[in-house]
This record gives structure tokens, sequence and C-alpha cells, in this order.
């Protein structure tokens, strides 16, 4: 099983890359670990950011600045600046490849305002974007045959010889560790949301990608900065679209103030997400809220509007937390939702390793910085999924034939023989609750030293725990107590990259909030990417320069 | 609360097959997955189900309960383990089971492949390189079959599926119509045509159990008739199915009635007919077959012409048609004509929003 181009992970960034690495001329496989359209860029429900200017005039370099701005000016910007640019023909390449968008009046694709950004800039369909995407995509590579190892769970990245060769994963259906060799490899595996346990994300977002690059050795950057959205719906953490404030929503205490006219008096409900949940959270903290979360206050948008315009929202409200949001107001509170960091990768998507790229959340180019804007991360992932894979289609053109090592493939083996040959010990589940709960109440929206410190030695022990815990599950088919496990300990390395950051970043910046020691943003020592590496058995922290274009930092209010 | 299930695990490399009860200590808002979660934590981690999103979205856990397919991240457990119900959680219809509530779905994506699941675009190009111009009309005329999550549950239900494996199936026909009702596609005869054929559309026995059992609202059997619909007002009317139609409607706008004496010789044809005569005379003894001279006509049939008359006129006898009813259906169905005579903010509900600093009417001291 050997390709030109092998991609890693079938969300809209894994799609994007495969689809432009084929019509490149290269042969190209993807590999996923669920079959495609499950993939979590289907959840994703507001919107995807271009500057069309269909709706108000607007302008690349305006999406630029606002994303810049949102970033809290840790982002590059000549990432941004790219992204900007071209986010509107990679839209006009999907709506033509089919996209079901929502049309404006004209017959135009219609564009809603998005928190933090100064035009309606938010192209969307209704509230299912990403499914829309994740559909529109998978099409393509219908039509264009791709090969898909479907339910192929990637568990091993393999460098030879100063090259990515490939990858060794597990056959969910049918058990077997295969081996899988590419030229180019795109890891395109998504988030790490699972780290907490309060997150909109999959089960399947365990960072696996990141987790098999730090273990190869590759740098991650911006660990510490987990967005958390402002409004999950309680008890589950179910995603509730930002485009709810976006058509107006209001957000409310106990008492129906709306209590963003203090936080942020001229955005109000659309500031930037890191401020809208920090808001919630002190609300919350203050006693104003209910059971734990505030309220979005949905009715005075009427029914109609609700219908047409949020059918998804109302339908998750109605199903997951017994609320009809057209006569009562939704439940929400911040929760882990999208990893600004990941692997290091420059403009083209390469990382340091050749012929490794990354594109989408698991990498970090930086377009977020400190903090995502709604919206740019459905496009990143398409923007940044086709530069990746135009870059890697044409590097394996002149790239050697890439082979995994027999050595390889039989140390995994010898890996997974140990793994399933405990017996007898604690199973995984108590490590992951744990950790899931210690990581919320420890490093979630509001971050104190002390709290930080303590969750760097619950983890140590957690990954101690880990190192013995049983599969009880010894089978091959469909064995996912195992498939499980191996996501639990990719968690584990994670949680210790980000909280070790996290303590070392003595300031306030975007999603990383620290009110009680270092209340404000420190550019003279912090204006700088933290980069992650593992060496000897634990992560190793240093930083890297951030590229500034055109824009100053200056102060961040909405 | 206690949750309590059966569960029919089987394993297709053993052969072993089994119904074991469990019972688990869940909260009340737990769904059947996260109690599904918590046997496999808690009591038997070799228990196989898919689940990604837990938000109805992903469409990985579709499993039947006591014998109708749910996805499981859909649906809540409080009543059913109220009731003390034990219910009977099994792996989907109409596709093989590969371990416990795993199935093996490559028939369902080859099904699926096989409708060219992709806009064919013609040679009309965009304006400037830019997007389609598309009316909110035309594009939510595809709204309800574009929410489909390919979750199998339409397809696990299936009875013209289950007597005949080959029947292409709700999925891949919702699915074509996605692609038959887009403007931007240029092979919308071509589709027609082919769902038209063997293992069409026309070996839908119109059970409406995929309607009801879709989780995301995409009404499969709806879908199907908008592509018969589609297809007769193009003239694709060869297969029995369609003729049958047909009749049906020319039999309404003619008398009013419908005229069944005549159904089968114009569906199956004269000769096929005159092979059923004694049947059909047997019937006509027994006082089942009214007699087809002179026709019965109804009072109001002119009526009945007008409507038809208006539907030929405005264009609604092709799929726009349905759609148009789905619509209205739809706002009937929530109560929502655009005016509630509700105040969202009345006796009973949750405070009325107020800025800070602004005085909050009735509020207390």
């Amino acid at each position: 099983m050997s390709h030109d181009v092998l991609v890693i992970g079938a969300g809209c960034a894994g799609m994007r890359a495969a689809i432009e690495a084929h019509d490149a001329g290269a042969d190209v496989a993807v590999v996923s670990k669920l079959h495609p359209t499950r993939s979590h860029s289907g959840a994703a429900e507001g919107g995807i950011n271009a500057a069309l200017g269909n709706a108000k005039e607007d302008s690349p370099e305006a999406h630029a600045y606002d994303t810049v701005k949102g970033s809290d000016f840790l982002g590059d910007q000549d990432a941004i600046e790219v992204f900007a640019k071209e986010a509107p023909g990679d839209i006009y390449q999907l709506e033509n490849w089919g996209a079901v968008f929502t049309r404006a009046e004209d017959g135009r694709l219609a564009q809603r305002p998005f928190g933090a950004a100064g035009s309606p800039r938010t192209i969307f369909a209704a509230d299912i974007t990403g499914h829309v995407l994740i559909q529109v995509l998978y099409e393509q590579l219908v039509k264009r045959n791709i090969k898909v190892y479907e339910e192929f769970f990637a568990w091993k990245l393999v460098e030879d010889d100063g090259r990515c060769q490939g990858v060794i994963a597990w056959d969910m259906l049918n058990g077997g560790l295969k081996a899988i060799s590419g030229k180019s490899v795109i890891l395109a595996t998504g988030g790490a949301g699972r780290v907490y346990r309060v997150t909109t994300n999959a089960y399947a977002c365990t960072g696996d990608g990141m987790a098999m690059a730090l273990r190869l050795g590759l740098p991650l950057k911006d660990m510490e900065f987990m967005q958390f959205h402002p409004t999950t719906l309680y008890p589950t953490g179910i995603l509730i679209t930002e485009g709810c404030r976006g058509e107006g929503a209001y957000l409310i205490n106990k008492d129906g103030e709306r209590f963003m006219k203090k936080y942020a008096p001229n955005a109000l409900e659309l500031a930037s997400r890191d401020v809208v949940s920090r808001s919630e959270q002190t609300e919350i903290d203050e006693g104003r809220g209910i059971n734990g979360s505030v309220m979005l206050d949905l009715r005075h948008l009427g029914a109609e509007r609700i219908i047409s315009r949020l059918p998804g929202s109302r339908e998750l409200a109605m199903t997951y937390a017994g609320v009809d949001p057209i006569y009562d107001p939704i439940p929400v509170r911040p929760g882990a939702h999208y990893h600004m960091g990941g692997v290091s990768t420059d403009i083209h998507g390469k990382t340091e390793l050749e012929g490794l790229y990354a594109a989408g959340e698991v990498a970090c180019v930086s377009v977020h910085g400190a903090n995502r804007l709604g919206g740019n991360s459905l496009m990143e992932t398409i923007t940044f999924g086709r530069r990746a894979g135009r870059t890697a289609a044409e590097d394996a053109h002149f790239a050697p034939d890439a082979a995994v090592p027999d050595s390889a493939l039989a140390d995994a083996e010898r890996e997974l023989g140990e793994l399933l040959g405990r017996s007898g010990g604690e199973r995984p589940w108590q490590v992951r609750e744990e950790l899931g709960s210690s990581m919320l109440d420890n490093f979630g929206v509001f971050r104190r030293e002390e709290q930080m410190s303590n969750e760097i030695e619950i983890i140590e022990k957690l990954r101690h725990r880990y190192n013995n815990v049983v599969v009880e599950d010894k089978g091959g088919v469909f064995n996912s107590d195992l498939t499980q496990a191996i996501e639990l300990g990719y968690c584990l390395d994670l949680a210790a990259c980000m909280v070790q950051a996290g303590v070392a970043r003595k300031e306030s910046r975007g999603a990383h909030a620290r009110p009680h020691d270092y209340p404000t943003r420190d550019d003279d020592q912090f204006m700088k990417h933290s980069v992650t590496r593992w060496v000897d058995g634990a992560p190793k922290l240093d930083y890297a320069p951030v590229t500034v274009t055109k824009w100053q930092p200056t102060e961040r209010t909405y | 609360m206690k949750v309590a299930l059966k569960i029919w695990r089987s394993n297709s490399q053993t052969g072993e097959r089994a119904l074991r009860e469990y019972e688990v200590d869940a909260p009340e808002w737990a769904t059947l997955l996260d109690v599904l979660d918590l046997v496999k934590d808690r009591h038997d981690g070799s228990l196989a189900y898919r689940k990604s999103c837990r938000m109805t979205i992903c469409g990985s856990c579709g499993m039947r309960m006591d014998g109708k397919t749910v996805l499981a991240c859909r649906t809540r457990m409080y009543d059913i383990a109220e009731a003390g119900h034990i219910p009977v959680i099994s792996a989907m219809g109409n596709m093989p089971v590969v371990k416990d509530l795993v199935t093996d779905m490559d028939s369902f994506w080859e099904k699926f492949k096989s409708v060219k699941p992709y806009v064919q675009p013609g040679y009309i190009e965009p304006p400037g390189g830019r997007e389609h111009i598309i009316s909110r009309e035309q594009m939510s005329a595809i709204h309800k079959e574009s929410l489909c999550i390919n979750c199998g549950a339409c397809v696990s239900e299936c009875n013209a599926m289950e007597s005949d494996p080959a029947f292409l199936g709700p999925h891949a026909l919702a699915k074509a119509m996605r692609f038959v009702g887009d403007p931007r596609d240029s092979k919308r005869i071509d589709r027609l045509e082919e769902v038209s054929g063997h293992n069409g559309i026309h070996q839908c026995t119109r059970c409406y159990y995929c309607n009801e059992r879709c989780p995301k609202g995409v009404d499969p059997r709806d879908a199907i008739a908008k592509l018969s619909a589609e297809a007769i007002k193009e003239s694709i009317d060869s297969d029995m199915g369609a003729k049958h139609a047909k009749w049906f409607v020319t039999s309404a706008k003619t008398t009013g009635w419908l005229r069944e004496t005549e159904l089968v010789p114009k569906t199956q044809g004269v000769l096929a007919s005159i092979k059923q005569a004694k049947f059909a005379l047997e019937l006509a003894r027994h006082g089942k077959v009214p007699p087809p001279f002179p026709a019965h006509v109804a009072k109001n049939v002119k009526e009945s012409r007008r409507l038809h008359g208006i539907v030929a006129r405005q264009g609604r006898n092709g799929f726009a048609g349905i759609v148009q009813g789905e619509q209205a259906m739809a706002k009937l169905e929530h109560g929502h004509t655009g005016h509630s005579d509700r105040d969202p903010y009345g006796p009973g509900s949750f405070p009325r929003p107020y800025l800070p600093g602004e005085k909050r009417e009735g509020a207390k001291a």
C-alpha cells in the first residue's frame, strides 16, 4: 500500500487536500478512523468567512485585520494575509462544486454578521454549514474516485532516512496493523477537545495527529491556547452556534440582564469569543448564573426567523436540553471548542520534517494566534487544506519512493502485543474522566498559577496510571476498547504540553486568561509563539517569533 | 437513574450470537449512547458500536431499539427507564452485522455512489468566476434532501430492500433527488432516466418507514415521490409504476373518481390484462368491481378539472409542487405562520432581557 500523497484524516482539511493533490496529478489516498462524512468538521454550524462583499462593502484587508486583532496579535500576519486573500476564491469553488449555501434576496451568497468581524462576512448554510461542506467535499472525493482507507486508525507516523515515510494504522473492521506509505504525508486529524470533559468536540477529537507528530520529535506551537466557545449546551457541551448571536440573540443572566453590556459595550454579544466566554464565566462565578449556566435568548427573533435560519440549533436545544428556543431561552456555558495550537507549519503546510505536512485544526500556521474568530476555522481548513494538498503533490513529484521499514512495523506489533497482553488492572475510562474533569477545573476559561501547577502533577500521575491500563477486548474486529485506549494516551501527552506552556506564559492573551496574577497582555515578553517538543519522556518548552507584516499590536477592545 | 437494556451481541468472525442484559446507573439526561458508553466502560469493554459527534450530525450511531431504527445519541432514556421497560438493542437491518451493533455499510455506500452523487456541471459558467445566481426558492427546494447525514436509518427500515436487496433504496434515491433539484446540475434528465429504471423509484412500496425513522427529517419517501413526479413531467413514464400513477391523474381529471376497472389495462397493458380476465370476472361476480359503463362521474368534477388546470398552468406538476406543499405543511406542523399570539416574554416566561442601568418594568425594588 503505497501512494504519492497520503492524507490522514477526512474532515474538511483532509478532503480538500486530497482533492487538490489529486487534481495536481498525484496518486492520493486518505486514511481515516471514521467514514469521511462522519468527521467532526460536519458539526460546524455557523459559517465560513470570506470577504465577498455581498452583504456590505468588505475587503480581504479588513478580514485580515479583524483576524489579526482577534488573534490578540499572536497570529502570523503573512499567513493571515494569504488566508484572507485566497478565501473568496475558495468559497466560489465550493459553491461551484454544489455546496448548498443560503442565498441572499438577489440570488448571490448570503453573508451574516459574526463575532468580532467588521462586516457581515460569514457565508452559511442555515446553521449546518459544516455538514454542507463535508457532504460537498465527499461528493468531490467520490467523483474523483479517490481511495479512502475507511475506519483505519492511524497509530504511528514513520520517519526513516530523514523523511516521513507513511503511517502504521490499525484496521478497525478486520483487525491487524497495516503499513501505508506516502511520499508526502498530510496530517489533517483535527483537534483535541476531548482533553476536556465539557467540549463541543466529538468523541473522535483526541488530537491523534498532534500526538503522533510530537512523538516523532516535531514541534507543537501555541498549545496553551484552547478556545472556549461561549454557547455550549448545558449539560452536554453540545455546540449552539455563534450564528444565533449573529442573528441577534441575547445573552442574559438569571435576572434577565444583558450582561455583555458591562463587558463589551459596543459589540455586546458579538464580541470576540474569548471575551464572551470570560464574561459568562464571571457571571456564573459571581452567582448570577443558573445551574452553572447563563441563558441564550432567541425569543424576540420570532418563530419564522428561528425556523428558517436556525433550525439545527432549535433541534439541538429541543433534543438535548428539552427547551424550544421559540418560547424559552437556552441554558449555555463556555466549553472547550477549538485548539488554536497544533503542529507547527509554514504557509504551504510544510512541517519541520521532510515529506510531512499538516492542515486544519491539527496544524498551527498560525492564522488564529491566541484566539480564533468564529467562521475562520472552516475557511482555514479549505484554504490551507488546498495549499497543503498542492504543495504535497508537487513535492511528491521529486521525492524518493516511500516505504515503511519492516522494523517499524515490527516495533509497532511488539508495542501492540504488550498493550493487549496486560491483564488484571485499571481500565482506561477512569483516567479519561479524571483528565477531562481536572483539565476543566484547572486549565479552563480562567487560569491560576497554583491550579496549573497542580494540574501538571495530576497529569503526571494519570500518565503513570495510563502506562498500566488494561484493554479488555483482545479481539481484532472493531476493537474500540483498543483504539479508545490509544486515544487516551494521545490526550495525556497533549494535556501535559498545554499546561506546561500555560504556566510559562505569564500574561493574559486571547484564550489564555490569568486575571489573578497577570491580567494584561505583555507584548515585550510574550508576543511570541510557544514551541513544545517531546524530549526524554516529557514536554520541553521553547519560543519562536511572531511574523508581523503591517499591523503593530494595539489594545484590543470590542 | 437505573437503566437496564438487552443487547444482541454478535461477532462475525467467531459466529457467536447472544442476547445479554446490562444495568447501569446513568444521569437523567442520558441518551442511549451515554448508556452504551457506561456499559462499555463499567461492564464490558468488548461491546462494539460506532459513535462520534453525539449530536445528530455525524450519523455514526444508527441501531435498532425494540426493532425500530434510532440514532443512539438522539434517544433519551429517561421515560423508558422510568416506565421500567427494558429495551432490546440490535444492529441496523438490511446490512450484514460485523460485530454487536456495528454493521458492514459497503453496499449502502455502493448504492450511494451509483447515483453519481456530485454536481455534474454543464457548459454554463457562473458570472465572473463567482457564485451561480440561484434564488432562495430554488435553493431551498433541495433543503430537505441536503440534510441527509448518511446514517442508514432509512435503509435499515426499508421493506422494499428487504424483499429485493438490489433496490437502490431510500438513501441513494434521496441523494439523487438532491441533484435533480439542483439548478447547477446539467444531468437532470439522465438522472431521472436512471432512477426510473430497474431497481429504481418504482420499486418503492410506499410503506413510509423511511420517513418515519429518518432522524433528520429528510423524508426519503417524499424525495422518491418528487423524482417520480419530475420523471413523469419529463415523459419518462414507460415503467408500470409511472403508468399506474398517471392513470390516477387522468381518471381524477376526467371523472373525478378513480376508475379501477381501467387501472389494470392502463398500467400493465391490454395483453397482461387479458391474462387476468378470469380473476377480474371472479371479482365482478363477488361484487368487487363496479360496472365500467357508464362511467361514474363525480358531481363536482369541474372542480377537479380546474385544480388540474391550475397545477399545469403554474408549472407545479413536477417536484416543485411537492416541495411547495411540504413547506406549507411544515409551517402548519410547527403551528407558526409568522404570527404567534403568545408573548414570548409574557407570564411564566424567563425574565425579559434588559440592559444594565435600564429601568425594569415591574421589577422588585
